[in-house]
């Protein structure tokens, strides 16, 4: 399959996350511009640090002038799971020099991570004795690239839409508009709630934060946060 | 520091750990435990902020408006778990708490 029919095939993979995309970097650019960001800032955490979660969790704590160390704390525990998704999928790039894998791993993220690593397996799996071909490293990157640069783009547009779209609202919205990333962000975690473990964590984290919060303004809700994360994950390791 | 350096670094960090995996972890797997520790992690911390944020004004607790968010934010989750659509969820809570905030 030639380059571009390749990318195509990655394109048309994608188009349920341009869907999900255009809701949550709207209510992204909507919430951070009632934050007080600038669209400058919006568009700059959109597109370097792209990444849903992690631009929520600094969000508060980035338009409050919290200490810078907290913000990047936030970021960094959000930005962990890319490590076991990008080390999912290399090993599907194989062959593939350092400086184009350089290059794309800016695009991974939870949604460019599922389709493709799916329809990797799928293709390997349809093969006879379900070996990956070694020439097929650059062709899958080129299928990763058609879902994410092209899901990258909406989610910098959209966000920059939700800057625009929250500028054109009265300030008597302005409780609801706080309310949608927060409210978009439960609602997200409720439609994956799978298991009783996901369950307990949800609601530990969100009782334990305001006492958190209420104890230590800067750093109580994230202590709680992980400490509630690392109690639950270890009760399930003991069995 | 200003924002622009926070944002800065928090992207260079997140390519960092992009990256990484690409480069080192080639043919190797993520434990499985510690998969799922991130992933609870990455819960745990999403709930933590929605709470902050709805609930919290700096180090101030929002006890007037209050009642007001956790009534949305519970028909939210209702509504997003019944419908399977985070997007309902997020605009059946904002609309009942336009109405709330305007009917109080």
């Amino acid at each position: 399959m030639s380059f571009f029919a390749r990318f195509r095939q990655g394109m048309r993979a994608a188009i349920p996350i341009w869907i999900a995309f255009v809701p949550s970097s709207i209510a992204w650019g909507i919430a951070a511009q009632r934050r007080g960001l600038s669209l400058d800032e919006i568009l700059l955490l959109s597109a370097w640090v792209y990444s849903g979660p992690a631009q929520f969790a600094v969000l508060g704590p980035l338009a409050e002038n919290k200490p810078a160390v907290q913000v990047l704390i936030a970021g960094f525990l959000m930005n962990l799971r890319f490590l076991p998704m990008s080390t999912a999928l290399a090993p599907f790039f194989r062959g593939v020099k350092r400086l184009p894998l350089l290059a794309s791993a800016h695009v991974v993220s939870a949604s460019s991570f599922i389709v493709p690593y799916v329809q990797f397996q799928k293709e390997r799996d349809g093969r006879p004795g379900n070996i990956a071909a070694p020439h097929d490293g650059y062709g899958n990157l080129v299928f990763f690239l058609g879902v994410g640069v092209t899901s990258f783009i909406v989610w910098v547009a959209g966000s920059g839409a939700g800057f625009g779209l929250a500028l054109g609202f009265p300030a008597a919205f302005d409780e609801a508009l706080k309310f949608i990333l927060p409210g978009y962000f439960a609602g997200l975690l409720v439609v994956e709630m799978k298991s009783r473990g996901m369950a307990l964590v949800c609601l530990g984290g969100l009782l334990t934060a305001l006492p958190g919060a209420l104890a230590n303004p800067d750093w109580g809700w994230l202590i709680a946060a992980l400490a509630v994360a690392t109690l639950v994950w270890g009760m399930e390791q003991r069995g | 520091m200003t924002r622009f350096s926070i944002i800065f670094l928090m992207g260079l960090m997140a390519f960092a750990l992009r990256a990484l995996p690409q480069l080192c972890f080639a043919g190797r797997r993520f434990p499985e435990a510690w998969d799922r520790w991130l992933r609870y992690v990455s819960y745990s911390v999403i709930c933590s902020i929605i709470a902050v944020t709805l609930f919290m004004s700096g180090a101030r607790f929002e006890s007037a408006a209050a009642p007001r968010r956790a009534l949305a934010l519970a028909v939210a989750v209702a509504v997003a778990r019944r419908s399977q659509s985070a997007v309902s969820g997020m605009i059946a809570g904002a609309l009942l708490l336009s109405a709330l905030t305007w009917i109080f």
